[in-house]
C-alpha cells in the first residue's frame, strides 16, 4: 500500500478509524479491568483486584453453565430450522405464481414487527387457558399443552416464535441471491440428465451456497445475542429453563448487581461467539477467493 | 431416415405467436441451423427440442422416439449454450463428466472419457480449472466437451459463439465444423449470424417470426430464395430492392432509368403491375448488361474489394462491389448487371420465378 499515504481520502477516512480503534480499544480494556475486580453496587467503593476469580467462578458455576449449554441449543436449533424451512419455501417459491409481490410483501412483515409485538403475539397464542394454540390442539383433538409454563417446553416455545419471525429473513436474502444466479446451468442439468433434486443438490445449491453461508452467519450472530424474545415472552422463567447466557448476564448485572461478574459473563460470551463463529467461517468459506 | 422431426410445432405466450406451426425434418449425421434475427423463435424452438420449454402443440420426434411429453433428461439430447452455462462449483473435469455422473456411470470410465475428451478439445491441462479461471473461448470448448462426453443422439447448439470476440469466432466455428466432420452426429444449431450458418450448415431454416420462411442449402437459399426477406438476410451486404413496372407484355421491366428482359420469367406478369427488382451487390460489376447510374456516397475499402453506397437518379440507395477501381465521393459511375441474376418480388415479397 504505498499509494495509501499520498491518498487524499485518508483525511476522511484515517480519523474515523483512529476514533473508532480508540473506543472500540478502550472500551474493552475498561471492561476486562473491572471483570478483573468485584465491582458490585451492592458494596459499592469497596471493590478490589481479584484476578481472574470472576472466570474461575463462572466455570464453576453450573448456572452459567447451563445458560451456555442453552445459548448453543437455541443458536443451533434457530439458525438449522430456519436455514432449512427458508430454503425449502425459497425452492418452493421458485416459480411465477400470481401472488408473488404480494407473498414478498407479507414476509416482510415478521421482520419489520418489533420483538415486542412478537413476543407479546406469541405469548397470547401459547396462553395455555386462551391461546390460540391450545384451540387447535383442541380441534385435532390433542390433548392441552403448557407452553410457556414447561421447563421442558419453555425454550422449544421461544424457539417457535423466533423461528417465525427470523425464517422470512432468510427467505428473502436466499431468494434474491437464486434470482441473480444465471439459469442456464440448472437447464445444462436437466439436459445432462439430472433429476430436479439433482439439479437442486448438484448445482443450484453449490451456487447458493455463499449467500446461505452468509444469512447462516447473520442468524447464528443474531441468535447467540436474542434477548427481546426471551424478556418478553419466559424472563428466562421457568424455573431457568429458558435462560440463556446473554440473559443471565443480564440478570447478573441489573438484578444482583454484580457488575464484574456479568462483565466476565460479557467477554466469556464474546470469546466463545468468536471462536465459534470463526470456525463456522473458516468450514464455510474453505478457500480464499472461492465463488 | 430422419433423425428429428419437429412437426407442426406452435407455442404462443399469451396472445403473442413465438412458434406458429413449425415443421421440419432433420436427416441423420446431418448439420441443420436454425437462422433468423433475434425474437424470431429459434431458441424458443431449440429449447423446445430439448425439453426445456414445453410446446402448445405439435410432436416432436427423435430417433423413432416420440419426446413430446418426455422431461430434458429422457431425451438424450446434449446442449451448448450462449452462455456456456457451467457449473461454477465444479472443476473443468467435474463439469465433464457431471452427464456421466448423472447415467451412473462408474469414475474410472468416466475419467478415461473425460481425458479423451479433453483431450480431442486441446483442454486437458485446464482439467482441474474452475470455470472462471478460464476465458471465453476456453469456457465454450468446456461446454462442448461436456455435450461431447456421453455421446448424444442429437447435439443442440444455441448461439454457442455469439458471446466470443471475432478472432476466436472463426477459429471455433472451424472447429465445430471439423468435429461434426469427424464425429457425423446430428447437429441442430441457432445462430442469427448468417455467416455462421452458410459455412456451417448443410441445411438452413429461414425463421422469421416464429415462421418458417424457407428451408433449403446454403447456395440455394443464397441462389433461389423464396421471398424478399430470405432474400435480405442471406448474403453481405444485403440485396437490393428497387421498385419496378412490367412494361411490354410482361416481357419487359422498367426500374427507374434501365430496362430490364424478364423473358426467362416463367410467369407472365400484366402490364402496369409493381414488383420490386432485387440484385445483390456482388451481381451489379458486370463487364456487360443493364446499365444504372450511380452518384456515389461511401466507398468502403476491404482490400481485395470495395462497396460502394450511393444513390439512383430515382433516389433510392443502392449498395454495389466494386473490383477494378475505388470511386469517390460525388463521382458517378456505372454499374452493369445481367438480368438472370437479378431476382424479381411482388409487392408482398413473394418470389416470382
Amino acid at each position: 500500500m504505498a499509494t495509501a499515504a499520498s491518498d487524499p481520502t485518508r483525511h476522511f477516512f484515517q480519523p474515523i478509524i483512529v476514533c473508532l480503534t480508540v473506543a472500540s480499544v478502550a472500551l474493552t480494556l475498561f471492561v476486562i479491568w473491572i471483570s478483573l475486580h468485584d465491582l458490585s453496587l451492592m458494596r459499592a467503593g469497596r471493590e478490589k483486584f481479584v484476578g481472574l476469580d470472576n472466570y474461575l467462578r463462572f466455570f464453576g458455576d453450573p448456572r452459567a453453565m447451563a445458560a451456555l449449554w442453552r445459548t448453543v441449543l437455541f443458536t443451533t436449533l434457530a439458525t438449522v430450522v430456519e436455514i432449512a424451512l427458508g430454503l425449502a419455501v425459497v425452492l418452493f417459491l421458485d416459480r411465477d405464481f400470481a401472488m408473488k409481490r404480494l407473498v414478498r410483501t407479507l414476509l416482510l412483515v415478521p421482520i419489520i414487527m418489533t420483538p415486542v409485538v412478537v413476543g407479546l403475539t406469541w405469548r397470547f397464542l401459547f396462553d395455555p387457558a386462551t391461546g390460540m394454540a391450545n384451540y387447535l390442539l383442541s380441534l385435532a383433538g390433542l390433548s392441552q399443552v403448557d407452553w410457556l409454563g414447561s421447563p421442558q417446553l419453555a425454550l422449544y416455545s421461544v424457539l417457535i416464535a423466533d423461528i417465525w419471525q427470523w425464517t422470512p429473513f432468510v427467505i428473502l436474502l436466499v431468494m434474491a441471491a437464486l434470482e441473480s444466479a444465471p439459469t442456464d446451468p440448472l437447464n445444462a442439468a436437466r439436459v445432462d440428465g439430472a433429476r430436479e433434486w439433482q439439479v437442486a443438490w448438484y448445482v443450484l445449491l453449490p451456487m447458493l451456497r455463499r449467500a446461505l453461508a452468509i444469512v447462516a452467519l447473520i442468524r447464528a450472530i443474531d441468535s447467540i445475542k436474542a434477548f427481546d424474545l426471551f424478556y418478553i415472552m419466559t424472563r428466562g422463567g421457568p424455573a431457568l429453563s429458558t435462560e440463556t447466557l446473554n440473559y443471565y448476564g443480564y440478570i447478573a448485572a441489573f438484578t444482583n448487581f454484580d457488575i464484574s461478574y456479568a462483565l466476565a459473563i460479557a467477554i466469556i460470551l464474546t470469546i466463545f461467539t468468536n471462536v465459534a463463529l470463526l470456525t463456522m467461517y473458516s468450514v464455510l468459506f474453505p478457500k480464499s477467493g472461492e465463488r | 431416415m430422419a433423425n428429428l422431426s419437429i412437426r407442426s410445432v406452435s407455442k404462443s405466450y399469451g396472445a403473442v405467436s413465438v412458434l406458429d406451426d413449425v415443421s421440419v425434418e432433420v436427416e441423420e449425421g446431418s448439420f441443420v441451423v436454425l437462422l433468423g434475427p433475434s425474437g424470431c423463435g429459434k431458441s424458443t424452438l431449440l429449447h423446445a427440442i430439448a425439453g426445456l420449454n414445453p410446446i402448445d402443440s405439435g410432436t416432436i420426434v427423435i430417433g423413432d422416439r416420440n419426446v413430446t411429453n418426455l422431461p430434458a433428461r429422457e431425451r438424450d439430447v446434449a446442449m451448448v449454450f450462449q452462455s456456456y452455462a457451467l457449473y461454477p462449483t465444479m472443476s473443468v473435469a467435474e463439469n465433464i463428466a457431471f452427464p456421466l455422473k448423472m447415467r451412473g456411470l462408474d469414475r474410472k470410465t468416466s475419467d478415461e472419457k473425460v481425458v479423451a475428451v479433453a483431450k480431442l478439445l486441446q483442454i486437458e491441462p485446464l482439467l482441474g480449472r474452475k470455470p472462471r479461471e478460464l476465458s471465453g473461448g476456453q469456457r465454450q470448448r468446456v461446454a462442448i466437451g461436456r455435450a461431447l462426453v456421453r455421446d448424444p443422439r442429437l447435439f443442440l447448439f444455441d448461439e454457442p459463439l455469439s458471446n466470443l470476440d471475432a478472432a476466436l469466432r472463426t477459429e471455433l466455428r472451424a472447429e465445430i465444423k471439423r468435429l461434426h466432420q469427424s464425429i457425423r452426429r446430428t447437429m441442430v444449431y441457432v445462430t442469427h449470424d448468417q455467416t455462421e450458418a452458410l459455412t456451417l450448415a448443410d441445411k438452413i431454416v429461414v425463421l422469421k417470426a416464429g415462421r418458417i420462411e424457407q428451408i433449403g442449402t446454403p447456395l440455394s437459399l443464397y441462389d433461389d430464395p423464396d421471398n424478399a426477406f430470405v432474400a435480405g438476410f442471406i448474403g453481405t451486404p444485403r440485396m437490393n430492392f428497387l421498385r419496378a413496372t412490367v412494361a411490354d407484355g410482361g416481357k419487359t421491366l422498367h426500374a427507374g432509368e434501365a430496362s430490364v428482359d424478364i423473358s426467362h420469367l416463367a410467369t407472365r406478369l400484366e402490364a402496369g403491375r409493381n414488383v420490386m427488382l432485387g440484385i445483390r451487390p456482388e451481381h451489379l460489376d458486370e463487364k456487360q448488361g443493364v446499365t444504372l447510374s450511380l452518384a456515389v456516397d461511401v466507398t468502403e475499402r476491404l482490400g481485395s474489394t470495395s462497396y460502394v453506397h450511393g444513390m439512383l437518379p430515382s433516389g433510392e440507395t443502392v449498395v454495389a462491389e466494386r473490383r477494378e477501381d475505388q470511386p469517390r465521393f460525388g463521382e458517378t459511375i456505372t454499374l452493369r448487371f445481367l438480368p438472370a441474376r437479378t431476382r424479381i418480388f411482388d409487392a408482398q415479397g413473394m418470389r416470382i420465378r
